[in-house]
């Protein structure tokens, strides 16, 4: 049987409907494929790997680029979009970040970053990537258009990946899967269980590498899912990312990844100034994660952190910047930047530490990381650096797709700034 | 006695000192009828630290001094020991220990087999304990303090907050009751809760505080209505005996010490407080860091209780480890032995006691250290004899070695604050106690005969550190002595064989001035040997003497170069208050004034004496004035954050329940935080410091300016309208063990509080004009809440949802006041009209969001509508380190759309308006505070950070200061480590 409304409850059903068309759901649209070449010209092109091209052209093309420069072949069926005045970069790389794996922090329903136990190296980000997750859409309308979604928990935290910041689902989105094995450096100082610790660390590695022996050798050894997951570190295909920013941690874990003969990437990375000539020289690459915050020390100087991206710089240290780890707080990425430039870093090296240099130590640089033809065409056209906050992202393209910026935080302003006009102007609606 | 200006008459009336041990003692078998009068001659007496006599004589006449000085007449009875060499001192008197005294532990043990009853509602509250009731013989305690030289201890019990009576018990072996000397000597407080008494309220230092004072009130009130009640019973409603406030108000009014634990400067000045207010008497159990802070110490002109706990030295060894100390521990590692000093020279009193160190036997080696960095000698003493006896009003029996006192002293083999001398005997009520013998009897220069061996000399000398033997055969090399032991009187020791001839074992007995021995070869050839002594100091000791007391003065000096006094004791400290200048110009910047004027390019701003006197172009120097150049440089209103935690000690959140307006930030201000500087580093001038958001009804808040060096309560900022924090939501009903559970209950609780705090007001008005004598007992709590809903306190809620926002305007509407600002407020965006309707203010982060359930709604565009739709906005920071960055919070929001001019507004002008201390602060106006910052660029660029931040008129941050202070703190900490690790 029908149920009967009354006026009221009719007219609030009404109401939601409309607002439910008008605001469908917390997150951008995702885009299709693209599938007609785009050109955008008249703008100024950062390309991080060649150069400014002013007033330059740029073609999109099966989402890679296809074309650059000032003047170049364009296909009669490409859409032309004039960006003259607008500034063109790469769209920027959060290299570590729980986004897609954490929710609401306070609510452990909503966490699926940290699997049990001390040794995980099978466990993988992209499966469990919550492609809905309304962070994303935030992200992506900041210029993000690949965060590293990182497992964190333990001793081997898992398998991270690369996704991008618009699709449909985790494997529309994964740029890369197993962009690095996550270890997280025990504290080396006030730790009880130090001692038992590194030998969980140590064995684990020992296992692997004599399960990888032995799966070498014949392919009748049955299948270890923890110590597979690691073979592509012995094979030098996957990076380690070590987690560390005391000191002690940092050099513990250079020296335990010369004696592992393994590729190490360090995260974190606080003290990683005291450090810098060692890193320079035996080419460890870092990514600081966050450059915000305050010294670790009373002593230290109040611009402690903003200052170590500008003393990794002058040492001759591959670096990049990430920012904040929480999934909300992902936007901020390019003010991290920012505020090292602040304490010395060149703004032109701030902006490959988003774009170029992470791409490369994350070993994305084939795909993403600078605007140069071949490689995928995810792009960013802003008014102006997408370091300085009042700049306005006005499109990202991701892999060609000119994506929705629309997000759960425009939903909701647009939503209740109605309120407040009904308030002011009742029935004006009507 | 200018220190000691209150010391009353109550002692010959209310406490009974002890003579002499009970009589009430049954004694089984024989009388003992020993004569118990000595003479003791020929001594350097040390009266007391003024008065000393050389060559004297002192007689002891049943555990009294009967005589002392230089000319007396000796009794015939009396039994003459010879002293020559020797010096007698005033034993010494501990004045801060917990010797015998139950722990928290057994009290909180006996307490669950023996409940309170009605001793107090808080198990904190322990005024009515008389620690003497459970006191109990402890020899080990008792002998090592003895051994130090004190013959006395005053005895403070050592749990709770208010901690009850203290005692002053002697240091000798008869049974415990007969050590009792003297009872209800002082009253003690803490402000460390002991947790085995349970882990209610108060859990935080300002809840302790709050504590207290309400105790002194309900104690003030309680003798009122004591005596009322035994007028006229009937009358008096809500009077019950009450052991605690009984013991409070009788403490008051006897006027005995109130001696508080504190530990650091900062708590002195706090505990200093609250017994102003009450008028009580306080002793300050001090904590060895006064010398931080020493001036204000010595203007609350108050005795310290000084411990001589040094710090240990830092762990440096490891590089990396050595680079994780603070310079604060630094320089308290090297200064503490020096607080004696500092202290002497300010003319402070103080007493020192051996409390908090491990050791007690360590005592007279961390004495000599404090001589050694100063402390003299004489002061050294009377913090050990005088002082802690006139603080405990026992100076007329102890505490000197004046006829008609007690004979309670030591001998020592010299002088006993320089290294080598020792306590040899401690005498305690007539009653001698051996603590190291002399052996003067072995001492000296012997000449030696020996069977077969021919002949040799020996020096024997007996060292604080043990003995020293030197033997050496006749026209020979000394030879090594080993194993010199004295066992029974027999001597007993080792030569080493030669080329010349075989080792030998030795032993002896000694006579007068003369040994007579055995000795066995290491071919077990057995010998006979035979010693005079040709002197009693060995010949080897006088020279040294005299060598060492010239060398010792001078190097010690040189050896402890002096370092700068800080303002705070730390990092970045500054050794002087910035001085204010008279006039200060800044020429050509960009003057955001956040006032009627907007923006000004190219423009002046002109201060005179700490304030702002006129802004425009082209504004003349007047002469002598300070110039700043600011060409391309923007100047701005210091910024302020309306809601910070920082530098607030011992807790952000009372815990201990869910309505806790009775407690005071303002009482908890930590002055001695880097983050101080680190906030002005980043433009920061003015803060709200808020109580946390635990609970219902939290604290009271407190607003202060980043007056870095300056004390705790000077950074305050003056005659403000006060504050107080509410909390909803999520955090009020986290505890799962307490009333609220629900957003519901947070409601009903807080109703209920303003109901009381009506019916509070009611009958206050009555007591008020009924005219009786009968007494009103004030309730801090209510107090609070009542200047809330008559609009003189202002309501800050700490509010997420929307639903518990407008939950609280529609109760604040009901009792008629209104709510001055939800702080975070983060879906404010969602009622911005009725935020507005109501008046409240919206207190925001940028965009902080999704840590938790109901911060999932944030939006980064909460400023931009709230704005839009009209309501008072300002951003905060609830959080130190992004306080130090507010230009770039700001910076962030013009992202949404909002104007420069208003993002600016967000976190100066706005907050201002919401604290209502616009009238000082928040805008670059003729007549308010010149309080400015200069930046390197545009304020709210992400590149740009603060060159300059002044603060009425006063320079406190400077970039290029900066770099001096940051490699002056640099070469302090490579100094001190270097001292740690040389010695």
């Amino acid at each position: 049987m029908m149920p009967r409304f009354s006026p009221s409850i009719t007219l609030l059903t009404i109401t939601i409907y409309v607002v439910s068309i008008a605001f469908p759901v917390h997150s951008q649209v995702p885009a299709s494929r693209q599938a007609v070449p785009v050109l955008l010209s008249g703008g100024t092109i950062h390309t991080q790997a060649q150069g400014v091209i002013q007033n330059g052209m740029l073609l999109l093309e099966d989402g890679k680029i296809s074309g650059m420069g000032t003047e170049i072949q364009v296909p009669e069926n490409a859409v032309k979009i004039d960006i003259s005045g607008k500034q063109v970069y790469p769209a920027l790389i959060h290299s570590r970040n729980l986004m897609g794996l954490s929710e609401i922090n306070a609510v452990p329903v909503t966490s699926d970053f940290a699997e049990l136990g001390n040794i995980n190296p099978n466990v993988r980000a992209e499966v469990a990537f919550h492609s809905a997750s309304t962070h994303i859409g935030i992200a992506a309308a900041a210029g993000i258009g690949t965060i590293v979604s990182t497992p964190t928990s333990g001793i081997i935290s898992g398998l991270s990946a690369a996704m991008q910041t618009d699709g449909w689902t985790w494997d529309q989105m994964t740029l890369k899967a197993s962009t690095g094995l996550i270890v997280n450096w025990p504290d080396m100082l006030e730790n009880e269980n130090l001692d038992k610790q590194l030998t969980e660390l140590h064995d684990a590695f020992d296992n692997a590498r004599r399960y990888h022996h032995a799966r070498k050798s014949s392919d009748a050894h049955p299948v270890d899912v923890r110590w597979e997951a690691m073979r592509a570190v012995f094979e030098g295909e996957m990076p380690v990312f070590i987690h560390a920013n005391e000191i002690s941690q940092i050099q513990a874990a250079i020296s335990w990844a010369e004696r592992e003969e393994i590729t190490m990437v360090l995260t974190g990375a606080r003290d990683a100034g005291y450090l810098a000539s060692q890193l320079a020289q035996k080419n460890i690459p870092v990514v600081i994660t966050p450059v915000i915050g305050g010294p670790a020390r009373q002593w230290e100087h109040y611009g402690a952190a903003y200052a170590l991206p500008a003393k990794l710089h002058n040492a001759g240290v591959e670096f990049c910047i990430a920012g904040d780890f929480g999934a909300a707080s992902a936007y901020r990425l390019p003010f991290h930047a920012a505020s090292a430039v602040a304490f010395g870093l060149p703004e032109d090296e701030a902006l490959k530490a988003l774009t170029l240099y992470p791409a490369r130590i994350l070993g994305l640089d084939t795909m993403i990381g600078s605007i140069e033809p071949g490689k995928d065409a995810t792009l960013i056209i802003t008014d102006g650096t997408p370091l300085e906050f009042a700049t306005k992202i006005e499109k990202v393209f991701i892999q060609g797709k000119n994506i929705d910026l629309e997000n759960k935080h425009r939903q909701l302003y647009n939503l209740y700034r109605q309120k407040v006009k009904q308030q002011d102007n009742p029935g004006e609606n009507y | 006695m200018q220190y000691f200006p209150r010391i009353t008459l109550w002692v010959l009336f209310t406490v009974i000192v002890f003579g002499l041990s009970a009589q009430s003692h049954r004694k089984p078998g024989l009388t003992d009828n020993t004569p118990t009068v000595f003479a003791f001659t020929n001594a350097q007496i040390i009266v007391s630290a003024d008065v000393q006599y050389k060559d004297a004589t002192m007689i002891v006449r049943d555990g009294w001094i009967e005589d002392v000085g230089s000319d007396i007449t000796i009794p015939a009875d009396a039994w003459i020991t010879d002293m020559t060499g020797k010096t007698i001192y005033p034993g010494f008197i501990d004045i801060y220990t917990n010797l015998g005294l139950p722990n928290a532990e057994q009290i909180a043990e006996r307490d669950e087999k023996f409940p309170n009853g009605n001793h107090h509602w808080n198990p904190q509250v322990r005024s009515f304990y008389d620690g003497q009731s459970d006191y109990t013989h402890c020899e080990k305690q008792s002998t090592d303090l003895r051994s130090q030289g004190f013959v006395a201890a005053h005895i403070v019990p050592p749990t709770g907050v208010f901690r009850g009576y203290g005692s002053l018990v002697k240091l000798a072996d008869d049974v415990s009751s007969q050590q009792i000397l003297a009872t209800g000597l002082t009253q003690n407080i803490s402000f460390r809760m002991s947790r085995e008494l349970g882990r209610g309220y108060p859990t935080s230092a300002m809840g302790a505080i709050a504590l207290i004072r309400q105790c002194f009130y309900d104690a003030q009130w309680y003798k009122g209505a004591k005596q009322a009640w035994q007028k006229a019973p009937a009358t008096v409603e809500g009077y019950e005996f009450n052991p605690a406030l009984d013991a409070l108000s009788n403490s008051m009014d006897k006027d005995i010490p109130f001696v508080f634990e504190t530990e650091d400067e900062q708590w002195f000045l706090r505990a200093i407080n609250v017994a102003n207010e009450f008028g009580i008497q306080p002793v300050i159990k001090g904590s060895g860091y006064e010398y931080r802070r020493v001036e204000a110490i010595k203007q609350a002109n108050i005795p310290i209780i000084l411990p001589l706990n040094f710090p240990d030295k830092h762990g440096t060894d490891k590089p990396e480890k050595a680079l994780n100390i603070s310079l604060e521990d630094l320089r308290h590692w090297y200064l503490a032995p020096e607080n004696p000093a500092i202290l002497t020279s300010h003319n402070i009193p103080f007493a020192l006691t051996s409390y908090g160190m491990e050791d007690a036997k360590q005592f007279h080696k961390n004495l000599r250290k404090a001589v050694t960095r100063g402390l003299p000698k004489n002061e050294a003493l009377r913090a050990l004899t005088q002082t802690p006896s006139q603080l405990l009003n026992i100076y007329d029996r102890y505490g000197s070695l004046e006829k008609g006192k007690s004979a309670c002293f030591f001998i020592a083999s010299g002088n006993i604050f320089e290294e080598d001398s020792f306590i040899e005997q401690v005498w305690v009520q007539g009653e001698k106690h051996v603590v190291k013998e002399n052996h003067s009897y072995l001492a000296g220069t012997w000449n030696v005969e020996i069977d077969d061996f021919g002949i040799a000399k020996m020096d024997i000398h007996n060292k604080d550190k043990g003995w020293e033997v030197n033997w050496r055969f006749e026209d020979e090399e000394p030879v090594k002595v080993s194993d010199f032991a004295l066992k029974n009187q027999r001597i007993s020791f080792t030569i080493e064989g030669d080329s010349l001839r075989e080792g030998m074992r030795l032993s002896a007995f000694a006579g007068k001035d003369n040994l007579s021995g055995s000795a066995a070869t290491d071919s077990q050839h057995f010998l006979s040997w035979i010693a005079q002594r040709s002197a009693a100091v060995s010949e080897s000791e006088q020279q040294e003497g005299i060598n060492n007391e010239n060398e010792a003065a001078t190097k010690d000096q040189k050896s402890y170069p002096a370092i700068p006094m800080l303002y705070p004791s730390m990092e970045y400290g500054i050794k002087e208050k910035p001085t204010q200048k008279s006039h200060i110009l800044i020429r050509n910047a960009t003057i955001w004034t956040q006032g009627p004027e907007d923006k000004l390019e190219d423009s002046d701003m002109l201060v005179e004496h700490g304030k702002i006197v006129r802004i425009g172009q082209n504004l003349e120097a007047p002469e002598g004035a300070h110039v700043i150049e600011a060409q391309g440089r923007h100047l701005t209103p210091g910024l302020i954050d309306p809601h910070l935690h920082t530098s607030i000690a011992g807790g952000v959140n009372e815990t201990g329940d869910a309505i806790t307006p009775e407690t005071r930030i303002t009482d908890v201000i930590d002055a001695n935080n880097v983050w101080i500087y680190r906030l002005l580093a980043g433009g920061l001038t003015t803060g709200n410091l808020f109580h946390g958001s635990a609970n219902p009804i939290g604290g009271q808040s407190a607003i202060f300016k980043m007056r870095w060096g300056s004390l705790a309560h000077e950074l305050i900022l003056e005659n403000t309208k006060p504050g107080l924090k509410f909390a909803l939501g999520e955090n009020v009903k986290r505890s799962s063990d307490r009333y609220p559970d629900t957003r519901m209950g947070t409601r009903e609780i807080i109703k209920d509080r303003f109901l009381a705090a009506l019916q509070y007001e009611k009958e206050k008005k009555a007591a008020e004009e009924s005219n009786n004598d009968k007494p009103f007992r004030k309730n801090l709590q209510l107090e609070a809440i009542l200047e809330v809903l008559h609009g003189e306190r202002l309501a800050h809620v700490h509010a997420y949802r929307q639903d518990e926002m407008l939950m609280m305007m529609r109760l604040a509407e009901k009792f008629d006041f209104t709510i001055a600002s939800f702080e975070h407020t983060v879906e404010g965006y969602k009622i911005a009209d009725e935020l507005r309707e109501h008046g409240a203010a919206a207190v925001i982060w940028t965009d902080w969001s999704s840590f938790k359930m109901e911060a999932y709604d944030a939006i980064h565009q909460n400023a931009k509508l709230l704005l839009d739709a009209g309501v008072h906005t300002s951003l905060h920071s609830d959080n130190t380190q992004l306080a130090t960055r507010m230009n770039w919070e700001a910076g962030k929001v013009l992202k949404s759309g909002v104007s420069e001019i208003q993002a600016m507004n967000l976190i100066t002008l706005y907050p201002a308006q919401i604290l209502q201390i616009d009238d000082r602060v928040g805008s670059l106006e003729p007549g308010k505070d010149a309080d400015f910052v200069l930046w390197n660029g545009h304020p709210l660029s992400a590149f740009t950070t603060a060159d300059q931040t002044w603060i009425e008129g006063r320079l406190y941050f400077d970039r290029k200061q900066d770099q001096i202070l940051q490699e002056d703190v640099i070469e302090q900490r490579n100094f001190l480590i270097q001292r740690i690790q040389s010695k």
